[in-house]
């Protein structure tokens, strides 16, 4: 227990954390707590620790950063709170669930119903329309036809995409598609929202502006955001940062001197 | 409202229609191909069983040495009333067969001439046009519909040496070795057989088998025993008895249950394929909170489509061939062999798409994130 260890709180407002506890949570309010939080892959001799320790807390309406090089753990950590990949030890919840205690069947519908994924290269479904790619995830929690079309159309129109919602993918620009993503990962009104590198496939305005819907839709919904980057220019669109290196996680007191 | 499965398969039908498109026109090939040959089998079959099974015999009595050919078998019409008092025999009668040639309205016919009590056991019940023999009648006969080709009609006369019968009457399905048949009494049967067999001549008691209708549940092995020297075996044994038969159905039947066979390989490597370049989108839709269940039922409405599809343009096909084969191809379309094809074609495309379940069950949703960083 001797890495860092990071508490989130106050971290809305900007401002800095009180002074780092080894307990967590520390911070009763927050929606997602990530709990000592290890994950080893292998055994024995071959044992390579891709998450070593880490905690923190993420209050409802924060859009965080989690910053980090390639193979630092960021993946690692966004699967195991995304219900994607099991913890070797620790405690994953969100709200009233302890994610890491789910059976594989209760993951797949706690992440139709509470978490919304953006992918790095969107990954919608190319045989169907952007509308249809929304209405598709409503289907999995069984949302009544109605509802869903409505909430689609809404959607849609928040993101600039009203006339494109009977375009395939493949009519799309690589912009757009993520618009249709954003929107997919909106479309249950999840919980959490978690963004894989969503600007790897998009040059830096196009980068900029996904980004920027992104912070806007989850800010006016009041969702709690969490985005994996490399891309230091994505940062000034969070609340706060995160860094993971080596499987470590530490919290960037101040973003402005990351990359120096 | 719908499914995720519903929405998937509908949505890739209705988009990718070049590739399902592909697999549609494979399974109509083999479709249209194993209809076909499953019309060669059957009118193989059952024009080399009609006289058999057209009629109102149950079973046939032959001496042992035919090994249940009619043509092989000889045996004294005195047997008949030996048989009539067998147990569980309720009537028997006589029955004579010649294949031969003949002479028709328009010149030479094949000939399969059956001698029976018409009206008695082995009468054909498929009576189509005019009317059978009577019993005790001479110099008439009833002859199978295919001699209509050969420009037969009632009132021809038809002639087998220098033996002419008049035609009373046609009857349906009763082609024996794929030749056409001729039904008369047991003497014209044996005028005929001497005008052209002079070597049989002097055997005026001779027969070849003899018909029997027995009762339901009968024993035929206590029926043969009545007469030693003799077997007894239903009319569906002696129409697979009949040389070439069986052989044909089974070599036919190995044919079509390959090429289903290689159906549902078809089906199994296109989903395969399909699932293999979608692994990366199923881990998205899986990371989405799709369970694994609705993806495999996906795949499977989408082969079941594509059996169906398959089953309805080979079928199409096969008919408008139909049409063009030759007439002396013995083929025949029937409704219960097409039936049997389109579950068979179906079964295939479900399991050939199910082996692509362990595939699709074996996706990580975790190799969504992350990808290519």
């Amino acid at each position: 227990m001797n890495d860092p260890v990071v508490d989130a709180t106050n971290a809305a407002s900007g401002g800095p954390g009180p002074a780092p506890s080894t307990e967590a949570p520390a911070h009763p309010g927050a929606l997602l707590h990530v709990d000592h939080v290890s994950k080893v892959y292998g055994s024995g001799h071959t044992a390579v620790t891709a998450l070593d320790d880490a905690t923190m807390a993420v209050d409802q309406g924060e859009f965080v950063a989690l910053l980090g090089p390639s193979g630092s753990g960021k993946t690692t950590l966004i699967s195991i709170i995304g219900g994607l990949l099991s913890a070797t030890s620790g405690t994953v919840r969100i709200g009233d669930i302890d994610v890491t205690s789910l059976s594989r069947k209760e993951l797949t519908r706690f992440r139709a119903e509470r978490v919304g994924f953006v992918f790095q290269s969107a990954n919608l479904v190319p045989f169907l329309t952007a509308r249809e790619n929304l209405l598709y995830v409503a289907t999995l929690v069984k949302t009544p036809k109605k509802a869903a079309q409505q909430r689609a159309d809404q959607l849609l129109e928040e993101l600039g995409l009203a006339d494109r919602a009977k375009n395939l993918p493949e009519q799309l620009s690589g912009g757009e598609r993520q618009r249709v993503a954003i929107g997919r990962a909106l479309m249950n009104d999840p919980d959490l929202v978690l963004v894989d590198e969503p600007t790897a496939a998009l040059d830096t305005a196009l980068g900029r502006q996904v980004v920027q819907l992104l912070r806007r839709e989850i800010k006016d919904r009041g969702k709690t955001g969490i985005m994996v980057t490399h891309d230091l220019r994505m940062v000034e669109y969070t609340d706060r940062v995160f860094e993971i290196l080596d499987g470590h996680l530490t919290h960037v007191e101040s973003p402005s001197t990351l990359g120096h | 409202m719908a499914g995720p499965a519903r929405l998937l398969s509908r949505g890739e039908l209705a988009r990718s229609k070049g590739r399902f498109g592909a697999v549609v026109a494979a399974l109509s090939l083999i479709v249209f191909l194993v209809l076909v040959l499953g019309a060669l089998a059957d009118g193989l079959f059952y024009g080399a069983t009609g006289a058999v099974r057209s009629t109102n015999a149950t079973a046939y009595a032959f001496s042992d040495d035919a090994e249940g050919s009619l043509i092989r078998s000889r045996l004294d019409e005195s047997a008949v009333d030996t048989f009539r008092g067998a147990p569980g025999v309720e009537s028997a009668g006589p029955v004579g067969v010649l294949l031969t040639g003949g002479t028709g309205p328009e010149g030479d016919i094949d000939l399969a001439v059956f001698g029976l009590e018409v009206g008695g056991p082995g009468t054909p019940t498929t009576l189509v046009d005019g009317r059978l023999p009577e019993p005790g009648e001479q110099g008439v006969a009833a002859v199978d519909t295919r001699l209509e080709r050969d420009g037969v009609s009632i009132g021809s006369r038809v002639s087998v040496g220098d033996v002419s019968v008049e035609v009373v009457g046609f009857v349906s399905d009763t082609a024996y070795q794929l030749q056409p048949t001729l039904w008369t009494s047991v003497a014209d049967w044996r005028a005929m057989r001497d005008a052209v067999r002079p070597e049989l001549r002097g055997q005026p008691t001779a027969i070849n088998a003899i018909a029997l209708v027995t009762e339901s549940g009968a024993d035929l092995s206590a029926i043969a025993a009545a007469l030693p020297g003799t077997t007894v075996l239903t009319a569906d044994a002696v129409g697979l008895a009949i040389p070439g038969v069986a052989q044909q159905k089974s070599t036919l039947n190995s044919i079509i249950y390959t090429t289903l066979a290689v159906a549902a390989l078809v089906v199994a490597l296109f989903f395969a394929l399909l699932v293999l370049e979608k692994r990366e989108l199923f881990a998205a839709l899986k990371a989405l909170g799709t369970p694994t269940g609705a993806l495999g039922r996906t795949v499977l409405v989408q082969a079941i489509v594509a059996s169906v599809l398959g089953v309805i343009i080979g079928t199409i096909v096969a008919r408008l061939f139909g049409l063009v084969i030759p007439a002396n191809v013995p083929t025949l379309f029937r409704t219960d062999t097409l039936i049997q094809i389109a579950v068979f074609t179906l079964v295939a495309g479900v399991v050939g798409a199910a082996f692509s379940l362990r595939r699709i069950a074996r996706i990580d949703p975790a190799t969504a994130i992350g990808g290519t960083l």
